[in-house]
């Protein structure tokens, strides 16, 4: 894979979180003006784009590992781990139609979105994973670095986010 | 008696329509996005060499040195290195009769980021004595990392100390039992290894490390 394809799959990833950032952030703002009545601008597509947002961020995260050669780190995993059981969890729950799946998908991604938190946390403060770098896998080394802010676990922290509000939202379209 | 198709309800039809719509802009969407990512990479050609040298190294590798344990290879012969700096200007690390710390840098390491201005205040300061020599090595280099290249990283930090680009596949780290980033390696006049020491380091710390390579001299 050669620089000039995963430089351009970095700007695709940060386009797409920062439109997910702005579809997180609008959907609350929503959520605020209109009250529970918002959960009727997505309905039953709620889950489905849940789906997506897991899908897709299941889908990069196996590109940066298996065709970039980005080896993930600690911290990396705790989140795979978070959000890969997720893509499974929502599309059956999707299928289904079955309300219950946000009992399954919002402590998932609530934890996930812990752990990312914590990451970037780490990757702004360094010493909180100790004084140096393993030249291998470093968690307190950013990946890589979009628009002088964005890195992997960023993506993540907001997939978390948006796969929260979404499954919060159509729980109020389905209640 | 014949069946007959139920018409589909108006609510039906128009979630469906509804949806349809929804499909056909999140098609749309994606491609303007695939679009702008292509458009903001470009298609800018990059020298892949840019932050790699072509170092030489002889002699025994030490073992890796983990960091925060003992250090098993003190007394151990490091291995001479020739090297050259980002303008190719040839720098080694042999034994020539003059002690040595050797600082291994990662342009993308947050903690060497924060070391080097600390250690080139501490130079600048005057706290190395001109019977001691400091020899960098960047190593590590990853285009596709942050703080890249990282010739352009010390530049700006003033950085004064002769640095050896190591190469793609790390020889002179892998050579030196590098196991974290920053390593600091301090030699004896012949290439001694008189102790390794990983994570960033107070300006009290590298006055021990001097003190360590002098009393070689003296010893």
């Amino acid at each position: 894979m050669s620089a000039q394809t995963i430089i351009v799959f970095n700007n695709l990833f940060a386009i797409l979180t920062l439109v997910a950032l702005a579809g997180a952030i609008g959907l609350t703002v929503y959520r605020v003006v209109r009250g529970p009545e918002a959960a009727g601008l997505l309905g039953g597509r709620a889950i489905w784009l849940a789906f997506a947002v897991a899908l897709v961020s299941t889908i990069g995260s196996l590109m940066y590992s298996e065709l970039f050669h980005y080896v993930p780190c600690r911290l990396c995993w705790f989140q795979r781990i978070a959000m890969y059981p997720l893509a499974v969890i929502l599309l059956v729950g999707a299928i289904r139609r079955e309300a219950v799946v946000r009992f399954y998908g919002i402590p998932l991604a609530l934890i996930g979105l812990a752990i990312s938190i914590y990451h970037n946390l780490v990757q702004f403060f360094p010493s909180l994973e100790g004084g140096s770098c393993d030249p291998a896998v470093p968690c307190s080394a950013r990946s890589i670095e979009m628009f002088g802010f964005m890195d992997l676990p960023f993506m993540a922290g907001v997939g978390f986010i948006l796969i929260t509000i979404l499954l919060a939202i159509y729980t109020k379209a389905t209640e | 008696m014949t069946a007959t198709k139920k018409p589909k309800s108006g609510t039906t039809q128009a979630r469906g329509n509804s949806t349809l719509w929804w499909i056909i802009g999140g098609v749309v969407g994606l491609g303007l996005i695939v679009w702008l990512a292509m458009s903001i990479a470009g298609e800018v050609p990059v020298d892949e060499s840019i932050g790699y040298g072509d170092p030489t190294v002889e002699g025994d590798p030490l073992p890796v040195y983990a960091a925060g344990q003992q250090d098993v290879s003190v007394g151990l012969t490091a291995p001479t290195v020739e090297g050259a700096d980002w303008n190719d200007n040839p720098v080694s690390i042999e034994p020539d009769g003059t002690p040595k710390i050797v600082i291994f840098l990662a342009h993308w390491c947050p903690h060497c980021q924060a070391e080097v201005p600390v250690i080139q205040d501490w130079i600048n300061d005057g706290n190395v004595p001109d019977t001691v020599e400091l020899v960098s090595v960047v190593t590590g280099t990853d285009r596709l990392r942050p703080n890249w290249p990282p010739q352009d990283w010390l530049e700006e930090e003033g950085w004064t100390p002769p640095v050896i680009m190591d190469d793609e596949i790390t020889t002179v780290a892998v050579n030196y039992g590098m196991g974290a980033t920053p390593m600091f390696v301090v030699l004896d006049g012949n290439n001694t290894n008189l102790g390794r020491i990983t994570g960033e380091l107070s300006t009290e710390a590298l006055d021990q490390l001097v003190q360590v390579a002098e009393a070689s001299i003296e010893g």
